[in-house]
C-alpha cells in the first residue's frame, strides 16, 4: 500500500500546477477512486485466481493445444476435480521433516576483500532503452542486463567457478534464500527466503511476492506469450508454508530441474496493484522496486541521452556472503553513445573507465602494446579465457532450399568455407575454429567431431558429384542445365562484413559463388525468422546451461507445419528434417539421466555433421579489455562463466587514484605498465 | 554538323569559361579512362607469354592455373605466375597491369589481413583498406559506379520529370491541378525508410545487380519530382508564345508541340540541372552505402570506403584521406562544369525582355 499512497501524493502536485480551481481537486479525487477501484478489483482478482488456477499436466496442455480437448471438455474435467490445484496454502507443521536443506557456504566466496565502496563508474550503451520494465514488448533489450540479468539478487546463484555436476545439477550459492532443500523424487524444492531480504523501497521480500509472480506471469496483461508459456508449462505448483517459506513444484523431471526454481526472482506484488490491460504503457517508465543493488531515480534518467544508476547505501545484502564485496560503485553512470569507434576515442581521453579490446583491430591496432597510454601505464590491457557454452557462429544452411537439398552441395560448401583462413588471417590467429554447435557443455560436448577444413579439391569433388562439373566464363560451377552454383550467404552482422567479404572471395577458388548480402541485425534476424534465408550466418546466444538444446534448432517441429509448410520464427535455421533426429531429440527430451543424455547429445551431434548443413566458423574462447589503472579488478580477475568483465560487479575504483591518473595524463608521470593474460580456465 | 547560331554561340562561350572547361575536360578523360580499368588496374595481367603462346587474360573467360602449369583449376594469380616465371627463368613472360589489383582480392600485409600504409614497392599506391583490398581499385572501380549509376539516374529522372512537367504545364488546367496534388503527396514520403523497407523484403536470392537496379528504381521514383516543376512552368511560358499558336494553326498536335517545339525552347533550364543533378545522386548513393542501405557488398564504393575510413581514423588515416579526396574532387569536378553550363546558357546574356 505504501506505494499506492506515495502515487497518490505524486498525482496531486501536477494537477496542483494547473491550479487550484475545486474543478480540479474533484478530478483528482476522481482520479484516486479510480485507482482504489482497479487496486480492490485486482486483488480479487489475484484472490480468485490463487482458489481456482489448477495445474495441468504437460500432455493436457499440449491436448489442449492441438485440439484434441476442447476447453468446455477441459473445465468440466476441472471442475470435477481432476487436477490438483496451483496455488497452495499450508502451515509449516505440513514442511516434510526429513529435508536436506543446504545454503552452498560450504563453497569459496566470490569477489575480492581487497575491493572498496564509492566512486561513480562510466560506461555507454548503443540505444537508449526503449523502457523500463523488464517484461513486455521492448524489454528484451541489452539494457535489461543493468536492470535484471546481470544485478538482480535470485533465489540461489549457480557457483560461477564451480563446473562439477552433482546429484541435483550445478553447486548453488545463497541469494535471496537462507537455505534450500531439493526434493528429487517429487521434483520439488522447498525455500526458506533470508528474513532480511527487503525490496529497493524497503518492503520485506515474502512468500506472497513468489506466488504473485505466478499469477503475474500466467497473466495476458504483461503481453508476453513466452514467458506465459513458460510458467505454465514447466510448473506445476507453489505451496506457501509461512511468510519465508514456500516450495514450487516443476513439471519437468530433468538432472537440473531445480534450476528452474533456483534462478528465480520474485514480483513486487505491492508495485503491480494497477495491473492490468494497460500494463505495457502505465509501466513503461516505472522502475520496479528490485532485490539488486542499485536503483534508478527519475532525476537521473535524461530521456535519448544518458542513465544513472545509484547504489542503495543500506542494501540487504551489503554484508551478505558472496555480495558483500561486489557492487562497489556508488553510481553507475550510462551514456548513449551510437558509434562504437566515437566510444572507443572516450575511451582513450579517460571519459569512460573500460572498453572492450576483443576485436582484433582493437587489441593490436587502436590500443597496441606500444600505445603511449599503455606504455606509462594508464591503461591497463587484460584478456581473460572463460568457459561456458559458446556462441555458436556458424553459417546455417537452408536445406528447405534448391540447390541446398543436395548433401554433396552442402559438404562441398562445407569444404568450401575457408573459415581458419579467416581466423588466421583477419581475427589474427586468436579466435579458435567451432568443430559443432555445442561446445563448452562439459562431458555434454561431442570430444571428437571437427569440423571440415577448407580444400578445393575436395569441394570440386562433391560438386562434381551434384552433377556441378563444368566451370562458367567466370569461374563458377554450371551443371547441365546451365544452373550456376550461386547461393546467397545473408547476415545481420554488420561489423563480421570483412570476414564473410573473405569467406566470398575464397569460396569463388571452389567454383562456388556465394552473394552476400549484409542487413542491420533486425533486419536480418528478421529474414532468418521468415526463413527466407539460404544460408545465413549468426550465432545463438547460449546461457550457462548445463546441457545443449536441441529442440529449438534441430527438431522437425520447428522446421514444418503438419501442412507441409515452412515454420516460420523458429530457431530450426535449417529446416532440418531427419526423423531418426526428431526421435533422439524426443527421447534427450523425456530423458531424467543425464549419462544416457550425454550419449545421446553426441549421437544428435554426429548426425548433425553428417548432415553438412551447419557449417561451424569460429568461437571465442576469452574477452579482452582495456581499462584505466584507476579502476581495479580481484587478483584472479573474474569469474570462470563470466560473459563479459561487468557481469558479475567484481571491479572497484579509486577516487584518489582517478585524480591523480588524469593530472599524469596532462604532464609526464609514469606507472607500472600492465597486460595481463588471465588463462586459469583456459582448456 | 549544323548547329543553330544561339546554341553555338553559347558552346563557345563556355568554352570560354576555363574553369569550367577544363574540369569537363578532365571528367571526359576520367569517364573514358575508367572505360578501360581493366587494363590500368586489374590482377589478370594483360599478355602472358608462356610456352610459345600469347595469352591475353584481361577481358573474356578465366584461365584456370592449370594453363600455366599450376596445380589449380581456378582463376590463376598472375602475380604468383610473375614471380615463378622470374624464378624459372626459361623465357616465359608477363606484363600487369599499372596496379596489379582488383578491387576484391584480399591482400595480406605482415602475414595478415589489415590495412597497408601506401607501398609503391607492393604497387599500393594508397595503400589497402581494412581486409587488405587496393585502395587505388577500390576507388577506380567505385567511380566508374558512380558515375554510371548517376548517369542512368539522370536519364530517367529527367524523362519522367520532363514528360510529365511538359504534360501538366501544357494541358494545365484539371491535369495540372490534380498533377501537382499527386506530386505533393508523393514528394512526402520518407525516401530513406522506402529504402530500408524495401530492401528488408527483397529475396536475398536475387543477384547483385538486380539489387542495384532497384536501388536505381527507388532513387528514380522518389527523385523525379524536382524536375516536373521547372518543367511545367517552363512548358506554361513556352505555350502562350506566338509561335506555340502558329503550329496549333497548322495543325501540329501536342506531342509534337511538346517534344519539338517546347522542350527544345526549354533546353537551358534542362541542362543547367544535369549537373548538379549528378553531384546529387553521387551524393545519394555514397551517404547510402556509409550507412548500409546501398550498394550490395562487397561492391567497391566510395561511401563503404569513407565508412571504413571514418572507423579507423587514428590507424589508418590513408583511407579517409583518399576516399575523401577522391569524392571531394569529383564533386567539385562536376560543380564546376554545372557552373559553367549555367552561366553559358544564361538567357538573360542573350536576349533582352521588354
Amino acid at each position: 500500500m505504501k506505494t499506492l499512497y506515495s502515487l497518490a501524493i505524486l498525482v496531486v502536485p501536477v494537477f496542483g500546477f494547473l491550479g487550484c480551481s475545486s474543478k480540479n481537486d474533484e478530478s483528482s479525487k476522481e482520479q484516486d477512486a479510480e485507482l482504489q477501484a482497479r487496486v480492490q478489483s485486482l486483488k480479487a482478482e489475484v484472490k480468485d485466481y490463487y482458489q481456482t488456477k489448477v495445474a495441468l499436466p504437460i500432455e493436457v496442455q499440449d491436448q489442449l493445444e492441438n485440439g484434441e480437448v476442447t476447453q468446455e471438455e477441459l473445465d468440466g474435467r476441472i471442475a470435477a476435480g481432476e487436477f490438483p490445484k496451483f496455488f497452495q496454502f499450508k502451515s509449516l507443521e505440513d514442511l516434510p521433516s526429513d529435508l536436506a536443506w543446504e545454503d552452498g557456504s560450504d563453497l569459496p566466496e566470490i569477489g575480492s576483500p581487497k575491493a572498496k565502496k564509492g566512486g561513480t563508474s562510466y560506461g555507454t550503451i548503443q540505444d537508449f532503452p526503449r523502457t523500463l520494465r523488464t517484461i513486455g514488448p521492448d524489454s528484451n533489450g541489452s539494457f535489461r542486463t543493468l536492470l535484471l540479468d546481470d544485478v538482480a539478487v535470485l533465489i540461489a546463484h549457480r557457483h560461477p567457478n564451480i563446473d562439477e555436476i552433482g546429484p541435483d545439477g550445478f553447486r548453488y550459492i545463497a541469494g535471496l534464500a537462507k537455505e534450500w532443500a531439493i526434493d528429487k523424487a517429487n521434483q520439488t524444492v522447498y525455500v526458506r527466503i533470508d528474513p532480511n531480504a527487503r525490496w529497493s523501497d524497503g518492503e520485506p521480500i515474502t512468500a506472497d511476492d513468489f506466488l504473485f509472480k505466478f499469477f503475474f506471469m500466467h497473466s495476458s496483461y504483461i503481453k508476453a506469450p513466452w514467458y506465459n508459456n513458460f510458467y505454465n508449462r514447466f510448473f506445476s505448483g507453489i505451496t506457501k508454508y509461512d511468510e519465508l517459506t514456500f516450495s514450487v513444484r516443476v513439471s519437468v523431471d530433468k538432472p537440473n530441474f531445480a534450476t528452474y526454481v533456483l534462478e528465480d526472482i520474485p514480483v513486487p506484488e505491492h508495485f503491480y496493484g494497477e495491473l492490468g490491460d494497460d500494463f505495457p504503457e502505465r509501466y513503461q517508465w516505472r522502475f520496479a522496486p528490485t532485490t539488486a543493488a542499485y536503483i534508478l531515480e527519475d532525476e537521473d534518467i535524461r530521456k535519448g541521452e544518458s542513465l544513472t544508476f545509484t547504489r542503495l547505501e543500506d542494501w540487504w545484502a551489503k554484508d551478505k556472503r558472496n555480495f558483500r564485496y561486489r557492487f562497489n560503485y556508488d553510481k553507475r553512470h550510462i551514456t548513449v553513445v551510437r558509434d562504437v569507434a566515437k566510444a572507443f576515442e572516450m575511451f582513450k581521453k579517460g571519459e569512460l573507465d573500460a572498453a572492450s579490446l576483443t576485436l582484433a583491430e582493437y587489441w593490436y591496432d587502436k590500443l597496441p602494446d606500444d600505445d603511449p597510454l599503455v606504455e606509462r601505464g594508464l591503461v591497463k590491457k587484460a584478456v581473460f579465457y572463460n568457459q561456458r557454452p559458446r556462441p555458436p557462429y556458424a553459417m546455417w544452411i537452408n536445406r528447405d532450399r534448391p540447390l541446398l537439398n543436395d548433401r554433396n552441395i552442402r559438404l562441398g560448401i562445407q569444404y568450401a568455407s575457408s573459415w581458419q583462413l579467416v581466423i588466421d588471417k583477419y581475427f589474427r590467429g586468436d579466435y579458435q575454429r567451432l568443430n559443432h554447435t555445442a561446445i563448452g557443455y562439459g562431458p555434454f560436448t561431442h570430444p571428437e567431431i571437427k569440423a571440415r577444413e577448407f580444400s578445393v579439391d575436395k569441394a570440386l569433388e562433391h560438386f562434381a558429384k551434384a552433377g556441378f562439373t563444368e566451370r562458367g566464363p567466370d569461374g563458377i560451377l554450371v551443371n547441365d542445365a546451365g544452373t550456376k552454383l550461386s547461393v546467397s550467404l545473408t547476415t545481420g552482422y554488420t561489423t563480421l562484413k570483412d570476414a564473410l567479404t573473405i569467406i566470398k572471395e575464397e569460396a569463388a577458388k571452389a567454383g562456388l559463388e556465394l552473394r552476400l548480402q549484409i542487413m542491420d541485425s533486425t533486419a536480418g534476424f528478421k529474414l532468418a525468422m521468415e526463413k527466407q534465408h539460404e544460408i545465413h550466418f549468426m550465432a545463438w546466444g547460449y546461457g550457462a546451461e548445463m546441457y545443449p538444446r536441441y529442440w529449438e534448432t534441430f527438431h522437425s517441429i520447428n522446421a514444418y507445419n503438419p501442412d507441409g509448410s515452412i515454420k516460420t520464427q523458429t530457431n530450426n535455421l535449417n529446416s532440418m528434417n531427419i526423423p531418426e533426429l526428431d526421435d533422439l531429440i524426443d527421447a534427450y527430451r523425456a530423458s531424467t539421466d543425464s549419462g544416457e543424455m550425454i550419449k545421446m547429445a553426441h549421437n544428435m551431434e554426429e548426425i548433425i555433421h553428417n548432415d553438412a548443413s551447419v557449417v561451424p566458423a569460429f568461437q571465442i574462447p576469452f574477452y579482452r579489455i582495456g581499462y584505466w589503472r584507476w579502476r581495479y579488478y580481484p587478483d584472479d580477475f573474474n569469474l570462470m562463466i563470466s560473459e563479459s568483465s561487468s557481469e558479475f560487479a567484481l571491479s572497484w575504483m579509486d577516487v584518489e587514484e582517478k585524480r591523480r591518473t588524469l593530472r599524469a595524463l596532462r604532464s609526464d608521470e609514469t606507472f607500472e605498465k600492465s597486460i595481463k593474460v588471465f588463462d586459469q580456465y583456459k582448456n | 554538323m549544323h548547329l543553330n547560331p544561339l546554341t553555338a554561340k553559347k558552346l563557345n562561350r563556355f568554352r570560354n569559361i576555363k574553369r569550367g572547361y577544363y574540369s569537363f575536360l578532365a571528367i571526359l578523360f576520367l569517364t573514358a579512362l575508367s572505360a578501360f580499368a581493366e587494363l590500368l588496374i586489374n590482377s589478370r595481367a594483360l599478355v602472358v607469354h608462356y610456352e610459345g603462346e600469347y595469352y591475353f587474360p584481361t577481358y573474356g573467360e578465366f584461365i584456370p592455373g592449370e594453363t600455366f602449369g599450376l596445380g589449380y583449376s581456378y582463376e590463376t594469380n598472375y602475380r604468383e605466375l610473375k614471380e615463378r616465371f622470374r624464378a624459372e627463368d626459361s623465357g616465359n613472360w608477363l606484363l600487369m597491369p599499372l596496379v596489379p589489383y582488383d578491387p576484391f582480392e584480399n591482400n595480406e600485409y605482415e602475414g595478415i589481413f589489415k590495412p597497408t600504409p601506401p607501398s609503391f614497392a607492393d604497387r599500393h599506391f594508397l595503400g589497402t583498406d581494412t581486409t587488405g583490398r587496393d585502395i587505388v581499385a577500390r576507388l577506380f572501380y567505385g567511380l566508374r559506379i558512380a558515375l554510371v549509376f548517376s548517369m542512368a539516374f539522370l536519364i530517367l529522372t529527367y524523362v519522367i520529370g520532363i514528360a510529365i512537367g511538359c504534360l501538366m504545364g501544357y494541358f494545365g488546367g484539371l491535369v495540372d491541378l490534380v498533377g501537382q496534388r499527386l506530386i505533393e503527396i508523393w514528394s512526402n514520403m520518407p525516401f530513406l525508410y522506402v529504402v530500408i523497407i524495401v530492401f528488408s523484403v527483397v529475396p536475398s536470392t536475387l543477384s547483385n545487380t538486380s539489387r542495384i537496379l532497384i536501388l536505381l528504381t527507388i532513387m528514380v521514383a522518389f527523385s523525379w519530382m524536382g524536375m516536373t516543376y521547372y518543367m511545367r512552368t517552363g512548358a506554361y511560358k513556352e505555350k502562350a508564345r506566338d509561335y506555340v499558336s502558329a503550329v496549333e494553326a497548322l495543325g501540329g498536335g501536342p506531342l509534337r508541340i511538346i517534344f519539338r517545339h517546347i522542350i527544345p525552347n526549354t533546353l537551358a533550364t534542362i541542362v543547367t540541372f544535369m549537373p548538379f543533378t549528378i553531384v546529387g545522386a553521387i551524393t545519394a548513393v555514397t551517404a547510402l552505402d556509409y550507412l548500409g542501405f546501398g550498394l550490395p557488398p562487397p561492391t567497391p564504393s566510395l561511401g563503404e570506403l569513407l565508412k571504413q575510413g571514418t572507423d579507423n581514423l587514428t590507424t589508418a588515416p590513408w583511407i579517409v584521406a583518399s576516399s575523401f579526396f577522391a569524392l571531394v574532387s569529383l564533386l567539385t569536378l562536376v560543380a564546376f562544369v554545372g557552373e559553367a553550363i549555367r552561366e553559358a546558357f544564361d538567357p538573360k546574356k542573350f536576349t533582352v525582355y521588354q
